[in-house]
């Protein structure tokens, strides 16, 4: 094991770095232990899906991914700067990774525009009409310019995860993670949100995607990681995955979910 | 029976179902309400009257030694109204309609074939109860000294001379309460704030503060506390200036509790939101966390205000100056020197008159919040 004496120069070519590398993560709740030693790189435009059975640990995972669960072993690099080293700024990091929530998660007190600006205000420091035309834009791309003055508690469910998802990609992140975001949708209203991120895939945004929609899996995912009981059973390509899994695992979990 | 009109209408408000009313349950209805207003209103018309009228006093009255009291005329008056025949009569009417209103109402609410009918009924009997329990209670009260309770508690001939002084008393509990609530919310927020740390040592002397504020006598803080702040530290200001110190000190510990619930009670998936967008601990719990808590936090606050206010009479603890008084202290003050509690009775209504209207309040703001609608719009 190596200690790098700054965590903002890794060894190894920062060119040839990928976006996020995961070291050996392990996770224990008290003597729970989630995450049994978990590897995986992404490079840029990776759309990395991560499906699994439910306790697998494959949210944990993907939380510990922005550290708003701490490893409690193992390392997370992203470009190249160590997330888990203490000295690192996990606020400054966490700007560039975007995040969003089976529970959507958004603020119910202030409007849907508020939602968006607020942290590019109080956290980037984007003036206030730069703030606003930034969410504008990315209120337009959701499909949702015309709820900008609407409470969260106004909107559907579908539409409260899209405005979660402007919120995430107004602070233009390098990185956005998803966690199970369309498990708490009516089946009507998650077509709707599967369309944003197929798009957002399409414009080449690096996204790992914590889910139980297979179709959206095998279509838009690049890479896929079948996890189980804490541990990698297998990985590769989505189709592949699908047409041929190697595991016993994965071929009974494929049987259920299909 | 007669087929219930329901005419289907195509309207916003939903029509009217309770169906037709009849002679039984009205009649039930109408001798409950009769019993109440005859014990209630009746006696209250009396009184009343006798105050009009002037009262005057009695051979009886002189024999209990009333005209040697300070307004000993009005106490006559209400003791001799009380004895009237006319009162017996009241309270045998009362008494007599409310229990056929009793046994018509729960004999017969079963049989009854509308809702209407069964609710004249049910409310019927229950007003009956309440127009006998009062009567009696008023019969067997008059068995006693009334004497006694109406020279002690209802002699307003004291008071006279004091209105000035009760005004200002209820300005000064106020500005006690009032300046007690303003600190201690400052107080608790800060409290709050760091008695949700994750690390002891932050956590550890906020739990001391409120522990021991809340673990010892209000009235005990009082009294210590003026004692150390003259000759602990030397400090001279003035008593009342000390009390609402240490009301701000008390109702801090409290207001933590209530914020650190209400803090608590924000779903974990706001601060995690909140510190995925790159927001630091203290910018999530400013922007996501505290606007929603205070939210939730006033109809408790308010709670513990109407609570301060009725403890501010501790301050009679404290050595306040004559325009200090508080209403309490005014009337301990009263009926040190005139030897009777009527002052006491004055300041309890005092006290009504400010809480009441508060009461109100919470609970009207407490059943906008249980409807979902307090501030913005949807939230749960």
């Amino acid at each position: 094991m190596t200690f790098p004496s700054d965590p903002k120069a890794p060894p190894g070519d920062l060119e040839d770095e990928p976006l996020i590398r995961l070291e050996g993560i392990h996770k224990w709740f008290g003597d729970l232990h989630v995450l049994r030693g978990i590897d995986l790189t992404l490079a840029q435009r990776d759309v990395q899906v991560v499906i699994g059975p439910s306790g697998s640990g494959k949210s944990t995972l993907l939380r510990c991914v922005n550290l708003l669960e701490r490893p409690t072993l193992g390392k997370v690099w992203f470009e190249g700067q160590d997330l888990t080293d203490i000295r690192t700024d996990l606020n400054e990091a966490r700007n560039h990774i975007g995040i969003v929530f089976q529970a959507f998660n958004l603020f119910p007190h202030l409007t849907v525009m508020r939602n968006v600006t607020i942290a590019l205000e109080k956290v980037l420091k984007v003036s206030g009409n730069d703030a606003t035309e930034r969410a504008w834009e990315q209120l337009v791309r959701v499909g949702l310019g015309t709820k900008a003055e609407a409470y969260p508690g106004q909107l559907s469910g579908g539409q409260q995860q899209r405005v979660a998802i402007a919120r995430a990609l107004a602070m233009r992140p390098r990185l956005m993670l998803f966690d199970e975001v369309t498990s708490a949708l009516d089946p009507e209203l998650v077509g709707e949100v599967l369309e944003v991120m197929i798009r957002l895939a399409g414009d080449g945004m690096t996204m790992m995607v914590v889910t139980h929609e297979m179709g959206f899996a095998r279509e838009v995912g690049t890479r896929m990681l079948f996890i189980d009981e804490g541990r990698v059973v297998e990985q590769g390509e989505p189709r592949e995955m699908y047409r041929a899994p190697q595991s016993p695992r994965l071929r009974e979990f494929l049987g259920k979910v299909l | 029976m007669a087929a219930v009109e329901v005419a289907v209408r195509d309207e916003e408000r939903a029509p009217d179902v309770r169906g037709p009313t009849a002679p039984l349950p009205a009649t039930t209805l109408g001798l409950g309400i009769a019993s109440i207003v005859a014990i209630l209103g009746g006696t209250l018309a009396l009184q009343l009257n006798t105050v009009l009228t002037g009262a005057e006093l009695t051979p009886a009255c002189v024999e209990l030694g009333f005209d040697e009291v300070t307004g000993g005329t009005g106490v006559c008056g209400i003791v001799e109204t009380l004895g009237s025949d006319a009162q017996t009569f009241l309270a045998i009417l009362a008494i007599v309609t409310g229990t056929v209103a009793m046994v018509l109402g729960f004999g017969w609410f079963r049989r009854m074939d509308s809702i209407r009918k069964r609710e004249q009924c049910i409310t019927g009997g229950v007003i009956g109860i309440q127009g006998v329990a009062l009567s009696l209670l008023l019969l067997w009260f008059r068995e006693g000294r009334p004497d006694l309770i109406a020279k002690n508690f209802l002699n307003w001939g004291v008071l006279e001379g004091y209105g000035y002084q009760f005004l200002r008393a209820a300005r000064n509990t106020l500005i006690l309460a009032i300046g007690g609530e303003l600190g201690g919310i400052v107080i608790g927020l800060v409290l709050a704030v760091l008695v949700i740390s994750k690390r002891r040592a932050v956590r550890s002397p906020a739990r001391v503060y409120i522990n021991f504020f809340r673990g010892t006598p209000l009235i005990w803080q009082l009294g210590a506390g003026g004692l150390l702040l003259t000759f602990g530290f030397n400090a001279s200001i003035s008593p009342f200036a000390v009390a609402i110190l240490i009301f701000s000190l008390n109702t801090g510990a409290y207001a933590a509790e209530v914020f650190r619930a209400g803090i608590q009670s924000i779903e974990r998936g706001q601060v995690e939101a909140a510190r995925s967008l790159g927001m630091t601990y203290g910018q999530s719990l400013r922007y996501a966390i505290v606007p929603q808590a205070v939210r939730r936090v006033i109809p408790p606050l308010m709670n513990e205000f109407v609570i301060l206010i009725k403890d501010t009479a501790l301050v009679v603890v404290v050595g306040l100056l004559v325009e200090q008084y508080d209403l309490f202290t005014l009337a301990r003050s009263g009926q040190a020197t005139t030897f009777n509690a009527t002052f006491f009775t004055a300041a309890a209504l005092g006290y009504l008159v400010i809480t009441l209207p508060l009461i109100w309040l919470v609970n009207r703001v407490e059943r906008r919040l249980r409807s979902g609608l307090v501030g913005f719009v949807g939230a749960q």
